[in-house]
Order: C-alpha cells, then sequence, then structure tokens
C-alpha cells in the first residue's frame, strides 16, 4: 500500500460510462438504464429500488457496485416481522447483566457508561452501513424489502432520509458517508408510495438472447461460446412458453456451470433431459417443456 | 437550476401527470438532479435520466414512453414554449386517468379490521352482529329479494350494511411479536425494563407471543353478459371489501382489470363511477380460464394468492376450453388457503354444476355458494370466515 485511498465517488465515477466500465471490469454487464440508476443512486447519495424478476441480477448489481466502489457491502435480508432490534442495534443484555452482577458482587459502583458502551452495543446491519468510516460510503443492500411488512418500511423510510440514528443511552450518531442504499423487491406486495418516492426507480428486464451469452461467458469463465449461446437461445425460448417459474440469468448461469461439469460440448435433447433440473424449477413446467419439444427449444 | 431545465423538467412533468402517471413536485425536482449529475448527451441518455427518478412501476412504461417521445424526440419543439403556457401541446386534450392518477392521494378508512389480536376478535364480531342486526331490521322484501332485481337506490340502502359484513376473515399469524400474558417467548427488553422496580431482579417476567393478522382476500368478479345484474351488486359488496378489509379486487370479462386502487375511496358512488370508466369491457364475453391464468400470471405467481382466501364470483359459462380453466383454478388452489366460488344460479330451483365450466372448478373450491341474495350474502360472510378446515379438494393437501 502506497498512498491512502482517499478517492471520492465522484471521482472513481465521473460520469455512466465510467461506471458501465467499471462494472463490467467486475464481470457484470449492465445496459445502460441499470448502469444509469446506480450512478444516480451513488451520486447523489438517493436510494434506489431495483425491481425485475427473480434471478436477474437485483442483488448482483448490488454487490459488483460495491466491487468498483472499492467498498464494503453490508446485507440486510428482510423478512416477514423483522424489526429494529434485528436491523439495526441490540444491546448485548447478558453481558449487561453478568457485569452488573459481577461489579455487585465485588461492591464496586458502576457508571452508566460503563454498562452501555460499545463493547455491549451489537451493530446489526443497518448501523454498521452508517457507522462506516470512509474513505467512501458504503453499499447497503436492502435485500426483498417486500418481505417485510409496513412498519419495517416506515421505519426505514426515516433511517434512509436522516443517514442518522439516535440510540437513547448514546446519543445521535449521524453517518459521515451516508450508505448508498440499493432496495430490492420481488413485488409480492406493493410497497407504500412514500418509500417509493424516495427512491429512485429501475426495473431490470431479462435480457436478449446475445447479451444472456456474454453474461454466462463471464460467469462461468472457461464455457464454450457455442454452449453460452446455445444455452441463451434455449432459455429465450423457455420463457415463451407458460411456465410457472420462468428460467432467469441465475438459472442460465447455473445451467451452463452444469453442463460444463457433464462434459456437454454442444447442447442437445439428451443433455436437457439430464440437466432439465437445473432451468426449471417445478415438475409441472418440465413437463410443458417436455411437451414442446426438447429438440425444438434448442434448434429453435 | 438554469431557468431552461426547469421549464423543461415542470412541462414534462405536467404532460406526466395529463397522461396518468402521477408526478409530483419533488420527483420533478429529483429529476433535475439527476440530469444535473449524469450530464446526458443524447437523447437516450437522457431517457433513462428520466426513467429512473419518475417511473415508479413498470406498468407505466408505454405511456411513459409515448410523452417522452412526444416532449424530447421532435414531435413537440419545446423551445416554443418556453415561458408560457404549452396551449398547442394540450390540443390532444386526454382526459386524465383518473384509476393511476390518483392512487398516491388516498387513505383507507382505519376500519375494524386492524391488526391488534385481540381486539379485533372482539370488535370485529360486534361490528358484525351490529350489521346482521341491521339486516334483520330492514325490509324483508329487500332481505329476500334477488339482488340482480334490486334498484340502484334500494342497492344503496343495502350497500352500507353489506360493507361492514367483511370484517372478519381467517387470521394467520405473523412473526411480529407483540407483549401477550402467555405468551411463548421472553422480551429480554421489557423485562429488564421491568426489573428496574424491583431493584435490578427481574421479578416479573413479560412476555411475547405472535400476532394474528387477517388473511388477505382476493376477490375476482366476473362482469361479463351474463353476470351483469348481479355484478353492480356485488360491486359494492366489493368496495365495502376493498376499504374494510384491504382486499384486492379484480374484475374480468373479455380481459382482467385490478380495480382495487380505483375502489379504494370513501363514497361507494365515487368508486362505482371510476370503476365504470376503468372496466373497459363490462358485459363483454366470458373467458374465465384465460382471465384467471392472467391473473396468475401478473400477480398470483408473485404471491399475491399465497394464504390468501380467494373468492371467485361467477356462473361458469366459459366459452373457451374448461380443461384450461380447471388448470387455473388447480394452480390457484394450491396457493390460496381457502377458495369459495359463488354462483348466483346455484340459486334456481333444481340447479345442478353439470356445465363442464363449473365441473371444471368444483373439485378445487372448498364452498360453492350462491350469493344471489341480502341472505345469501351471510352464508357467503361465514364462509370467508371459516377458518382451516380439512380441505377434500384433488390437490392431495
Amino acid at each position: 500500500m502506497t498512498s491512502p485511498d482517499t478517492a471520492t465517488v465522484a471521482d472513481l465515477l465521473p460520469d455512466v460510462a465510467a461506471l458501465q466500465a467499471g462494472l463490467d471490469a467486475v464481470d457484470y454487464l449492465a445496459d445502460e438504464g441499470t448502469a444509469t440508476a446506480l450512478f444516480c443512486a451513488a451520486r447523489l447519495a438517493q436510494p434506489v429500488l431495483i425491481e425485475g424478476e427473480p434471478g436477474v441480477g437485483k442483488t448482483q448489481a448490488a454487490t459488483s457496485l460495491a466491487q468498483v466502489l472499492r467498498t464494503p457491502l453490508v446485507r440486510l435480508q428482510c423478512y416477514e416481522g423483522i424489526d429494529v432490534a434485528e436491523a439495526l442495534y441490540e444491546w448485548n443484555y447478558p453481558r449487561q447483566l453478568l457485569s452488573i452482577r459481577l461489579a455487585e458482587s465485588r461492591g464496586e459502583l458502576l457508571e452508566d457508561a460503563d454498562v452501555f458502551g460499545e463493547e455491549y452495543l451489537v451493530a446489526r446491519p443497518l448501523l454498521t452501513a452508517l457507522r462506516h468510516p470512509g474513505p467512501r460510503p458504503a453499499v447497503l443492500l436492502i435485500d426483498e424489502v417486500d418481505r417485510a411488512d409496513d412498519d419495517f418500511e416506515a421505519f426505514l423510510l426515516e433511517l434512509l432520509a436522516d443517514a442518522a440514528v439516535t440510540i437513547p443511552e448514546i446519543g445521535t450518531l449521524r453517518a459521515s458517508y451516508p450508505p448508498i442504499a440499493v432496495l430490492t423487491s420481488n413485488r409480492t406486495r406493493e410497497l407504500h408510495d412514500a418509500l417509493k418516492r424516495r427512491c429512485l426507480f429501475h426495473w431490470i428486464d431479462y435480457p436478449s438472447a446475445q447479451r444472456g451469452a456474454e453474461i454466462i461467458r463471464r460467469r462461468v469463465p472457461g464455457s464454450s461460446r457455442t454452449l453460452a449461446e446455445q444455452v441463451a437461445r434455449t432459455v429465450e425460448r423457455l420463457r415463451r412458453l407458460d411456465l410457472q417459474k420462468p428460467p432467469g440469468v441465475a438459472e442460465a448461469i447455473d445451467w451452463v456451470a452444469a453442463l460444463e461439469l457433464l462434459g456437454v460440448r454442444a447442447l442437445d435433447a439428451g443433455a436437457i433431459e439430464r440437466t432439465l433440473g437445473s432451468a426449471l424449477k417445478y415438475v409441472e413446467d418440465q413437463q410443458v417443456a417436455r411437451e414442446a419439444g426438447l429438440a425444438t427449444l434448442v434448434a429453435g | 437550476m438554469p431557468a431552461d431545465l426547469a421549464s423543461v423538467v415542470g412541462l414534462f412533468g405536467r404532460e406526466l401527470h395529463r397522461a396518468g402517471i402521477p408526478v409530483s413536485p419533488s420527483e420533478s425536482a429529483q429529476l433535475a438532479r439527476v440530469v444535473q449529475v449524469c450530464d446526458p448527451l443524447t437523447v437516450d441518455q437522457l431517457y433513462w435520466c428520466a426513467r429512473v427518478s419518475l417511473l415508479r412501476s413498470p406498468d407505466q412504461v408505454p405511456e411513459f414512453n409515448a410523452v417522452f417521445a412526444l416532449v424530447f424526440r421532435g414531435l413537440a419543439d419545446v423551445a416554443e414554449h418556453r415561458g408560457q403556457e404549452p396551449t398547442a401541446l394540450r390540443s390532444e386534450s386526454r382526459p386524465p386517468r383518473q384509476a393511476a392518477g390518483e392512487q398516491g392521494s388516498e387513505r383507507q378508512p382505519a376500519g375494524p379490521a386492524d391488526t391488534r389480536a385481540g381486539p379485533v376478535g372482539e370488535e370485529g364480531a360486534e361490528v358484525e352482529q351490529h350489521a346482521l342486526r341491521a339486516l334483520a331490521s330492514s325490509e324483508e322484501r329487500l332481505r329476500h329479494a334477488d339482488l340482480g332485481a334490486l334498484s340502484d337506490a334500494e342497492l344503496a340502502e343495502v350497500a352500507p350494511l353489506l360493507h361492514q359484513l367483511l370484517t372478519t376473515l381467517p387470521t394467520r399469524r405473523t412473526r411480529r411479536r407483540h407483549r401477550h400474558p402467555r405468551g411463548d417467548r421472553l422480551d429480554v427488553r421489557a423485562t429488564i425494563r421491568r426489573s428496574i422496580r424491583s431493584g435490578g431482579d427481574p421479578v416479573l417476567a413479560v412476555r411475547r407471543s405472535r400476532r394474528r393478522r387477517p388473511r388477505r382476500l382476493v376477490a375476482l368478479l366476473d362482469i361479463s353478459g351474463s353476470m351483469e345484474p348481479y355484478a353492480r351488486a356485488w360491486l359494492h359488496l366489493l368496495w365495502g371489501a376493498a376499504t374494510v378489509a384491504r382486499a384486492e379486487v379484480f374484475v374480468f370479462g373479455t380481459r382482467l382489470t385490478r380495480l382495487t386502487p380505483v375502489l379504494r375511496t370513501r363514497s361507494p358512488q365515487q368508486a362505482l363511477a371510476r370503476a365504470g370508466r376503468a372496466m373497459p369491457d363490462w358485459s363483454g364475453g366470458t373467458r374465465i380460464g384465460h382471465n384467471l391464468k392472467a391473473f396468475m400470471h401478473r400477480y398470483g405467481r408473485s404471491g399475491m394468492a399465497h394464504g390468501a382466501v380467494v373468492l371467485v364470483v361467477s356462473d361458469g359459462w366459459e366459452r373457451d376450453d374448461p380443461a384450461v380453466l380447471g388448470a387455473q383454478m388447480e394452480a390457484i388452489a394450491r396457493r390460496a388457503h381457502r377458495v369459495v366460488w359463488v354462483n348466483p344460479r346455484v340459486a334456481a330451483p333444481g340447479f345442478s354444476p353439470d356445465t363442464a365450466g363449473m365441473q371444471a372448478v368444483l373439485p378445487f373450491c372448498d364452498d360453492l355458494l350462491s350469493g344471489h341474495s341480502v341472505e345469501a350474502l351471510a352464508e357467503v360472510v361465514a364462509a370467508l370466515g371459516g377458518d382451516r378446515q380439512v380441505s377434500s379438494r384433488h390437490t392431495g393437501r
């Protein structure tokens, strides 16, 4: 390490094209829309809500952004009933009780500050992201925010607006580098209008067959070009069928990895039959695919 | 902010608003900030800047593209209107789509179906008792009359009672916990706080247990020609469901329309007027299977039907292949908590469900009811509120 890393976000991302190039360098192929959304989120310090079908690259976008900015990715996985204690911070009660007891038994006097100090504070993802000391803000990934409920959304809204949190025993902690918040949603329910208005919004679509093939080749290094292209086209055709869960980018990547492992060089009906479970996870979908004819799916 | 940028952004925002995409001043300001930081040099870059800051849902993309093309891709010269009201652009005079436009400004009346475990059971049951008593005391004629035969005025009389009926839906346990004397988990924070009274010794243990929340109600109403007389009455009931029970309401005839945002207003007349405008195919033909497939594809797949109580109001006269209808009902039944089918023909003397459509759906329904009169509605409400029974549906559950 020669000199300390003091580049700011603006230095690393002067324009959208720079971000696209940076993402490309970490093997995330972003189209212009995705790059614009991430760029604005990073430069304007505004949260961005990314929606899209499952397996299309929403979480990966945040991960790759963190890699480009050379800053840690802090991930908060939302689920129903998640509350402040699990998301923001919690006091280590057992430890506090023990030290109180210990002090009592020794006859020592304990001050408030002794029991409410740093070593008793358990920082959860949101607090970790807020307290990140720099040189650049952390990327805070709030994954599947639609699985949390209305109460949590309201709390999140306030936090994102202020980028500060008040812990009664310690005081107000203001983020010196407000984190870049990336929220993802699977649209299982409609998010509150207030949250949606606070965020920038982007919808990631399935990639075209050609783009899909490029993504596969990046993510499965060493895969043959023909195989990647065939799988990408087959997956595109599968999506046109009436499936309960159309295969996304993640499934395509898994599929190619499985085929490579089995030493398949070119896709044919037999190879599909053996590895169909990598792409289609529902028995009914597999039946639909077989009825459509595995050979026609490859040849088109 | 340069004056040009401000006027362009303002103009664009107004045009979007007219096309039915609600744009608030804060979002226009957001667009201006985004444009400043991104510095777009091509129209495509500008398109993405605008989309990222103004659009909130992928359903709005076609309208957005149309307005963007109008304003920025040379169909209208913005420079002509610098500093004045763009009267030329308004010549298109599309009536604002209120269905989308008023989404953001609605409030839901805090009905008895709020989520506190103890009180909602009692309050909900009380209101329901009250509603049933009120029903019992209204004219005999209205009570037993066929809903399809009621006039608008009579319907308006019955409507407020109807909407109170839907206060008890089956509940499910959520992951969120609240204070409860006999809960299964200890609430450490509250216990420690309570122990301050006893000098640091936790004498009283505060417990928590899981909250119960009502299940979601998803209603699919057939508004084709054969259902016409009943559909009006059912819309009233579903208006109540949409506001009080926070139900999702869909109507279908030739295609599926989501009515929930339109119905969530205080006044039933307003809600129905809007619904009338939002439903393009009132009294068309029926393709039930096709519409159920559309529902599953756009909403059911992402989890709306999951664990919900699904209510389908239709006479089951299917134009298309009944096998499709059967397959879709199976998919719904697999995900839903209960499936209740309401068919007004059931009340007709000598009815038996032997049309191909009804035969296809029967194995997947928990209840088949008539719902044709106010009295029958009480049955429907009871069926919706029933908790899970041993299901004999043919899905192997």
